[in-house]
């Protein structure tokens, strides 16, 4: 009789690294692909503390319809404009691909570490530099432009800190460029032997085609903002009209970046899932390769569709009409992710525990947050939508509620992975409802101001509008209470949680077979893989109270074309 | 605190990747260089013959002797990749004429500025002038930067470092130098066209 080898690829080890080497330099100057995921996502939590708090400010004064002692009209811009830069440039860009992606790629891979370890360190430090710009705006008079910079408010606005702020909106820029750019160097060389590209997680495809568009749209987004701190700096420029400049080139130049962007955000987001609604529902995942492909088609299509940002800007009426017929398709590969998600959760055996919490929240975000899309992108109807807050639901349907909430998703995910202990499945599982149903209440009733006129970024709104202020308003509270308990129990799991097994989930890609948190150097030797969807040859272990993967049935399986 | 994990056990992989990584560089310089030359473009063509003012001189003679400097550096760039390559003694000799060419090549884009501004055309007067600045300062901070993998390598070359199983340094440096080659003719081609009525 042969007994079942259920001996984990690497060996317990007593070393990992969190501990391998001590001090305040160890991290500073580290190349560990693990670290410098860590140190990304404490700055992203707290920046995203900072933006949070923004946004409930922005959302008490909008308590009150007519001007506020408080807070004056002024620094309301300058809140909710550095709220939006915060989120987008130092949260959400960087969140999954930089945070967690940094963590989990190169063992999701196998590999040792990324391919460039000091560019990534130095990335790190360009997100740091460009943060620093940005306090620094805010001390120099801060900016209140709204996130998107337009010109000629950005050129001709009396706020002190416009010019900070853009030089730190390129470094971040180059920040992003040079992770994505390690990224694609990472996952075409350094795939173990035995893993094809269709073999690869999903996360992966996820994380590949966003740090495409990393590389290819960032630049402009770096060109333009320098260009536009040169005409600031000069009152001369190629965006100002008096001089025979063009504003309407800006935005085409801001969202030509801007819009891939969106991409940059939800893309891994939408990788994150692909991870969570396998393993946690136990079940290969349905449609690998549509759900691949389709990453890729949405990058390619993110390429193309930047005009639907400026129906109302001016621009010809030829051009709108292929703007709004190619955003159209945009909605195509995005829905077949959405179907393969829930051909996957059919029949799968689901573990409703806090993960999957999140992942069944960002489809229910995710599908609204796609669909209101539509009206937007049909040109009659935007122009009653534009820049009214239905434009802002929207977005936030698909930044917050599908690409953060699946980065904090992620985050649960990985998170015995990353720390080597659980939370709290009872306070996880209340704050992501408090947090769904703060949500819906903070955006949903935006739809109903938006459709019925209400603009965006005003201080002042008529009196019939209160009440959905209001129901907003508090939402937002719920939503930043449910936040905090997440903040609480994360933190507290760290000097108090249960000591995690390699496997709590049940998972078969790689970053599940070596132990929690992994050593420093991931695996002793390059590991074979499987399919890592596979899950036919995962098995509960009551000794270690976590899953293992019995490596040898999972290759042969892999190989006899089981489990697909 | 050096890392004592390297991603790549062999040395070939390494490069292999290096190269690649190069590329990619290369291609998002190229889409920042291309964005803003069609900035350039909109704005030129969105004010037809206007956009150049009448007492506008042309574009100065010096540029011409740029181009030639820089041209020529790209060619000695290419010999020393190929002694490098080689592992041969002139490599470190190209390398330094190299860099003397890139230094004659920033030095002559600063007198042609500085003819321009003698001729009461400075940046901030109108936006022909503007562009001109812009872009050329733009391809000129490129320029600079190099200055700095330029020199490492230079100095590594005139220690003979650069052999056939290593020749990392100076095969990137050389992309990095025909890419800002390619990039000033594009530029200097559009600018050219752009200042006739
Ligand atoms: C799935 C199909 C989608 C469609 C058809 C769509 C369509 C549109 C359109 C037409 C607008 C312009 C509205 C206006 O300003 O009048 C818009 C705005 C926006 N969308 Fe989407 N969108 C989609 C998905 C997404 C995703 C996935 C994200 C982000 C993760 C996103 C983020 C944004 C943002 C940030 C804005 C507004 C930016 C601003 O003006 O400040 N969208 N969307
Ligand atoms: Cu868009």
């Amino acid at each position: 009789m042969t007994t079942l080898d259920t001996r984990p690829i690497t060996p317990p080890v007593t070393d990992n690294y969190l501990t391998f080497r001590r001090g305040f330099l160890s991290w500073a100057f580290t190349l560990d692909h693990k670290r410098i995921g860590v140190m990304y996502l404490v700055a992203v939590l707290s920046s995203f503390f900072v933006g949070g708090v923004m946004a409930l400010l922005v959302r008490t004064k909008l308590l009150f319809p007519g001007e506020v002692s408080w807070m004056s009209n002024e620094e309301y811009n300058k809140a909710f404009t550095l709220h939006g830069a915060v989120m987008v440039f130092l949260v959400i860009i960087p969140s999954v691909p930089a945070a967690l992606g940094n963590f989990v790629l190169p063992i999701m891979l196998g590999a040792k570490d990324v391919a460039f370890p000091r560019l990534n360190l130095f990335s790190f430090y360009l997100w740091v530099l460009g943060a620093i710009c940005a306090v620094y705006s805010l001390l120099a008079g801060g900016f209140d432009t709204g996130w998107t910079f337009y010109t000629p408010y950005s050129s001709q606005s009396e706020a002190g800190g416009i010019i900070p702020v853009l030089i730190g909106v390129f470094i971040l820029g180059f920040s992003s460029i040079f992770t994505g750019l390690n990224f694609i160097v990472t996952i075409h060389k350094l795939r173990p032997p035995g893993m094809t590209w269709f073999r690869m997680p999903l996360f992966l495809w996820a994380v590949y085609a966003t740090a495409i568009i990393q590389v290819l749209a960032t630049p402009v987004l770096g060109i333009t903002v320098a260009l536009l701190v040169v005409e600031r700096a000069f009152q001369i420029g190629i965006f100002d009209a008096s001089m025979g400049g063009d504003p309407v080139l800006f935005q085409h130049f801001f969202w030509f970046y801007s819009h891939p962007a969106v991409y940059i955000m939800v893309l891994p987001g939408m990788g994150i899932i692909s991870e969570i609604i396998a393993v946690h529902s136990h079940r290969h995942i349905f449609g690998f390769r549509f759900i691949a492909f389709s990453s890729i088609a949405i990058a390619i299509f993110s390429f193309l569709v930047w005009g639907h940002h400026m129906f109302t800007s001016g621009q010809s009426p030829l051009m709108n009409v292929l703007f709004s017929a190619i955003t159209f398709s945009v909605a195509i590969p995005s829905a077949v992710k959405v179907f393969n998600w829930l051909a996957t959760l059919y029949k799968g055996s689901i573990s409703l525990n806090t993960t999957m919490f999140y992942g069944l929240s960002f489809l229910f975000l995710f599908t609204i947050g796609g669909l209101t899309g539509i009206p937007l992108a049909v040109i009659s109807t935007d122009i009653h939508l534009h820049d009214t807050y239905f434009v802002v639901a929207h977005f936030h349907y698909v930044m917050m509620g599908s690409a953060l909430i699946a980065m904090i998703g992620g985050l649960h995910h990985w998170w015995p992975k990353m720390t080597g202990v659980m939370f709290s499945e009872f306070w996880g599982k209340i704050a992501c409802a408090m947090v769904f149903v703060g949500f819906n209440l903070c955006f949903f009733t935006q739809f109903m101001l938006g459709s019925q006129g209400m603009p965006r970024r005003y201080y002042l709104y008529q009196p019939e509008f209160k009440m959905y202020h209001h129901i907003s308003t508090g939402g937002s509270y719920i939503m930043g209470l449910g936040f905090l308990i997440t903040a609480i129990y994360l933190i507290h799991s760290l000097f108090a949680g249960k000591k995690a097994p390699a496997n709590p989930w049940g998972g078969a890609s790689l970053e599940w077979q070596c132990s929690s948190p992994p050593p420093h150097d991931n695996f002793a030797t390059t590991p074979r893989v499987g399919d890592c969807y596979d899950f036919s040859a995962v098995h509960w272990d009551e000794s270690t109270q976590g899953y293992v993967v019995d490596a040898e049935a999972h290759i042969a399986a892999a190989h006899s074309g089981k489990g697909h | 605190m050096k890392n004592p994990v390297t991603p790549f056990d062999d040395p070939k992989a390494r490069f292999a990747a290096g190269l690649f990584g190069m590329w990619l560089l290369l291609i998002m310089l190229g889409v920042l260089f291309v964005s803003a030359i069609l900035g350039y473009v909109a704005v030129r063509i969105d004010n037809g013959a206007e956009f150049i003012p009448a007492n506008a001189p042309p574009l100065p003679l010096l540029l011409l002797l740029s181009t030639a400097l820089l041209m020529v550096s790209s060619f000695t760039m290419q010999r020393a990749l190929v002694a490098g390559r080689a592992g041969e003694a002139s490599q470190g000799r190209w390398m330094v004429a190299t860099l003397g060419l890139a230094l004659g090549f920033l030095l002559t884009q600063w007198l042609a500025w500085r003819v321009l501004v003698g001729q009461q055309i400075g940046p901030s007067d109108n936006l022909y002038a503007w562009t001109f600045f812009v872009l050329t300062a733009l391809h000129g901070a490129h320029v600079v930067g190099g200055l700095v993998p330029l020199a490492i390598t230079t100095a590594h070359a005139r220690r003979l470092e650069y052999t056939p199983s290593n020749y990392r340094g100076v095969a990137y440096c050389a992309m990095y130098w025909h890419f800002l080659g390619g990039a000033w003719l594009v530029l200097y081609a559009t600018l050219w066209i752009g200042s006739r009525h």
